[in-house]
């Protein structure tokens, strides 16, 4: 057998107290695509960053093909060949793409343009996209730019590359040919590190797979010699029966809210559902499907342009976000970072941005006890893992931002809650949990409209399905008939599935 | 057609039509507007401003910005004319260079606080902008340079006229601020550290990640925008001959200002330096025009110069927002028509 390219032997990683990472090992073959799955806090950024030189190891070495070698940071990291792409793109929006793919160059020192752009497009053919090399770089899709980062890399002679949760934000086409890529890059000797939540696509990319939990090596096999349920097992270190429990309807006769026809001019229209109380509504497509603009209508952000909209027997009249939430409707935005929370600021402040106006004392100063007291009840009751509520939100993991943020709004006590992505980019168990919260909402009263492209998010969650594919509505389907194939089957277009 | 045209080139094309209709306004509203002594009042001013905007410039691409050129300014003049003061035979060019090195100084202190003890810059260079200005004070004990004090040759520099087109003068020191920024321009298109000054700007995060040194980049843009005004400490000596503390004071501002006016943003990652130029020739002409403007007080002078920069400003990136959605559209609508022809 040949020598790893690259392999971490017995690497420890502590911050203080905390045991980042402990004794890990890991081998990584030229021409594999190595997964690696985990929770979140698992690990895996650290291991990473060990790899790309942002972090030394507390202990332990890093070999490049047998020698052992150090990294101090990520420009000898990407000399010796070890690069990254991540979810977020790491692209400079004002530059366009020939000038980024060649930005970690340092031969000569004056630019030669013509040869630039030669050299780019080059490595753009190299890796299938068509792309023009000289568009700026903040009019790319979020799938170009990684393809444009994959360039950088490749520009370098990259040997391990990185991929960490390269999907999460593509569109199913996308992520084939993001997939593709990375398949295509090992057959030419790249070893590819491959992180992912969707364990689905572990198994239809990788060789091999190494699960981690709590910093710590749990397994490496050939991904023919295991499968889903005993990854998750591994990865969560207990049996799990299925990804997620199919949940029971607690749909009630009165219906809250009932679209008809609805439109938004250029954007989507002919969307027709009735939302019942205690019932919650999935809406699933792929990306670009226009499902955050149908939420989006509804909250009063986007102007609608045709249909109707009867919402708690009379006319739904919100021409602001203001109106919609002095309506009862709260919408839980997809993007956290950027639309949802505060990062900075305290856990406390945050769940009470949007509901000040109650804890103002008759000076119109606010009244921080009761609003640390009704951010502690939210702690507990969602189960949100902190020390205290002063904490800044941004110290949180992913799964506990999203905990925060839909405190934020069950504290606002809506009728009708719209939760856009609910569970993107956190961990198994932490999804769980916020499914359980969401129907709880339900089960009280509430309706629920859940935008997910998470399909067994989706099957668990739906009582009943909104298939939605370039701005027109597919179907809206039973939970009961649904199934992935027949959602995705809908999602790209083939209408004889509805 | 306008697809075809880069948007930087777009913004400096619509700089020059806002520049070319405000002439024009003011040319139907004051009698004798247009004359050789408005161009030569306009690049006498400007051939210093360039040069302190050029430096402003490379420091907010990097997403940061330098309050204490106006202090450096003023206070490499008065060195400056104490050296020469006392070494009246100095070659020119080694007090050149003694004026610059100054200025690097400066700009070294700066950079240092900012690039690596991480303050943020505008608390920096608001600090060192009084503290310059205090040394300045304490340095030349109340006391002023005087034309009588300096050397025939530097008072004869910047008015020196090297040609003339009609009325139109070429003076040097205008020629020489012009060489400085065209250079200095082509280096941010041609060379490679240049760019990255850019990426650090557009997004520092990636430029960490792709493995360039972040802080050495803002450094230097610090020390070149100390160097500049150092040049720019010169040209005002030469320029006016007696320097007094107050020397430069407000430049810091005005630098500021023809930057945004000139396209670049003060959030860093995009502008050029020719934007810049050309901002601190519509800023100067703004002010030139207001002060003839008949019925114009003094006292409202200076709000109706705000008010026009902050609409310039405005108007400048509402335009280039609309453009930039008008193209991603374009680019979408392209995207999703190829992915229909895919299977």
């Amino acid at each position: 057998m040949t020598n790893p390219t690259l392999a971490l032997r017995s690497v420890s990683k502590s911050f203080g107290m905390t045991a980042a990472l402990s004794d890990m090992t890991l081998e990584l073959f030229p021409g594999e695509v190595h997964a690696i799955v985990g929770e979140n806090g698992a690990g895996k950024s650290t291991m990473i960053k060990i790899m790309t030189g942002v972090y030394q190891p507390s202990s332990g070495q890093i070999e490049l093909d047998g020698a052992a070698v150090v990294l101090p940071g990520t420009k000898a990291a990407r000399l010796r060949g070890v690069a990254a792409i991540y979810q977020e793109p790491m692209v400079f929006p004002d530059l366009d793409v020939t000038e980024n793919i060649s930005i970690s160059s340092t031969e000569g020192l004056v630019l030669h343009r013509g040869a630039m752009r030669r050299a780019a497009e080059a490595l753009i053919a190299r890796i299938g996209m068509k792309l023009d090399v000289d568009r700026v770089a903040s009019g790319l899709t979020l799938a170009e730019q990684q393809a444009v980062e994959i360039a950088r890399a490749l520009s370098q002679d990259v040997r391990v590359l990185i991929m960490d949760e390269p999907t999460a934000s593509l569109s199913a086409h996308e992520a084939t040919e993001l997939r593709r890529i990375a398949k295509s890059l090992a057959e030419g000797g790249v070893s590819v590190v491959y992180i992912s939540h969707r364990l689905e696509e572990v198994f239809q990319v990788a060789d091999r797979v190494t699960v981690i939990r709590d910093g710590m090596h749990i397994s490496t096999r050939l991904v023919g010699e295991t499968n889903p349920q005993l990854l998750i097992a591994e990865m969560v270190g207990r049996e799990v029966g299925n990804y997620f429990t199919k949940m029971a309807s607690t749909a009630r006769d009165e219906v809250l809210l009932s679209v008809h026809d609805l439109g938004v001019a250029g954007v989507f229209q002919g969307i027709s559902f009735d939302l019942r109380r205690g019932e919650v509504l999935a809406m699933s497509g792929l990306i670009g499907a226009r499902r955050t603009d149908v939420a989006l209508a509804l909250f009063g952000i986007l102007k609608i342009s045709s249909g109707t909209v009867s919402y708690k027997g009379a006319p739904l009249k919100v021409a602001s976000p203001r109106d919609a939430i002095a309506a009862g409707i709260a919408y839980v935005s997809e993007d956290r970072r950027k639309l949802g929370l505060a990062m900075a600021l305290p856990i406390r402040w945050n769940i009470s941005l949007a509901t000040l106006r109650r804890y103002l004392s008759a000076l119109g100063l606010i009244d921080v006890k009761a609003e640390a007291g009704m951010a502690e009840v939210f702690r507990q009751r969602l189960n949100i893992r902190t020390p205290d509520v002063e904490m800044a939100v941004g110290m949180l993991s992913g799964g506990n931002q999203q905990k925060v943020m839909l405190a934020k709004w069950l504290n606002m006590e809506p009728d009708l809650l719209i939760v856009d992505e609910p569970t993107r980019g956190i961990d198994v168990g932490a999804k769980a949990e916020v499914h359980d919260l969401i129907r709880a909402f339900a089960a009280a009263g509430g309706a629920v409209l859940v935008v997910s492209s998470d399909l067994p998010e989706v099957l668990a969650m739906g009582d009943r399905i909104l298939v939605m594919r370039e701005g027109r509505q597919m179907a809206v389907i039973e939970a009961a008939d649904a199934s992935q194939e027949r959602i995705m089957a809908l999602a790209t277009g083939q209408r004889g599935a509805a | 057609m306008l697809q075809k045209i880069a948007p930087q080139t777009l913004r400096l094309l619509a700089l020059v039509a806002v520049m070319v209709l405000i002439t024009l306004f003011f040319a139907s509203q004051i009698s004798g507007f247009l004359n050789g002594r408005l161009f030569n009042r306009i690049s006498s001013s400007v051939a210093i401003m360039a040069l302190i905007a050029t430096g402003q410039t490379l420091v907010i691409l990097t997403r940061n910005i330098d309050l204490s050129v106006g202090s450096i300014v003023g206070f490499v003049a008065f060195a400056t004319g104490l050296m020469v003061g006392h070494h009246p035979d100095l070659n020119p060019i080694v007090l050149l260079v003694f004026s610059m090195l100054i200025g690097a100084g400066f700009g070294l202190v700066n950079g240092v606080l900012v690039a690596y003890a991480r303050v943020p810059s505008i608390i920096v260079t608001l600090a060192t902008m009084a503290l310059y200005r205090s040394s300045l004070v304490w340095f030349s004990d109340g006391k002023s340079i005087t034309t009588e004090s300096l050397p025939q040759w530097l008072i004869n520099f910047p008015n020196t006229v090297l040609f003339s087109l009609g009325a139109m003068e070429f003076r040097a020191a205008f020629c020489a601020s012009l060489v400085v920024v065209i250079a200095v321009a082509l280096a941010m298109a041609k060379l490679r550290p240049a760019r990255q000054i850019y990426a650090v700007g557009s997004n520092p995060e990636a430029a960490d990640l792709a493995g360039i040194d972040a802080a050495r980049v803002v450094l230097a843009a610090f020390v070149l925008s100390g160097v500049l005004s150092g040049l720019a400490g010169y040209m005002f000596l030469a320029r006016y001959g007696t320097i007094t503390v107050v020397a430069g004071l407000g430049f810091e501002l005005k630098s500021v200002a023809s930057a945004v006016v000139g396209g670049v943003n003060i959030f860093g990652g995009s502008g050029s330096v020719i934007g810049a130029f050309l901002g601190a020739i519509l800023v100067d002409l703004l002010e030139n025009g207001l002060r003839l403007l008949p019925g114009l007080s003094e006292f409202w002078r200076e709000a109706v110069l705000g008010a026009l920069i902050l609409a310039a400003v405005a108007t400048d990136t509402v335009i280039s927002r609309r453009l930039a959605a008008v193209r991603a559209a374009r680019a979408q609508k392209e995207a999703l028509a190829a992915r229909e022809v895919a299977p």
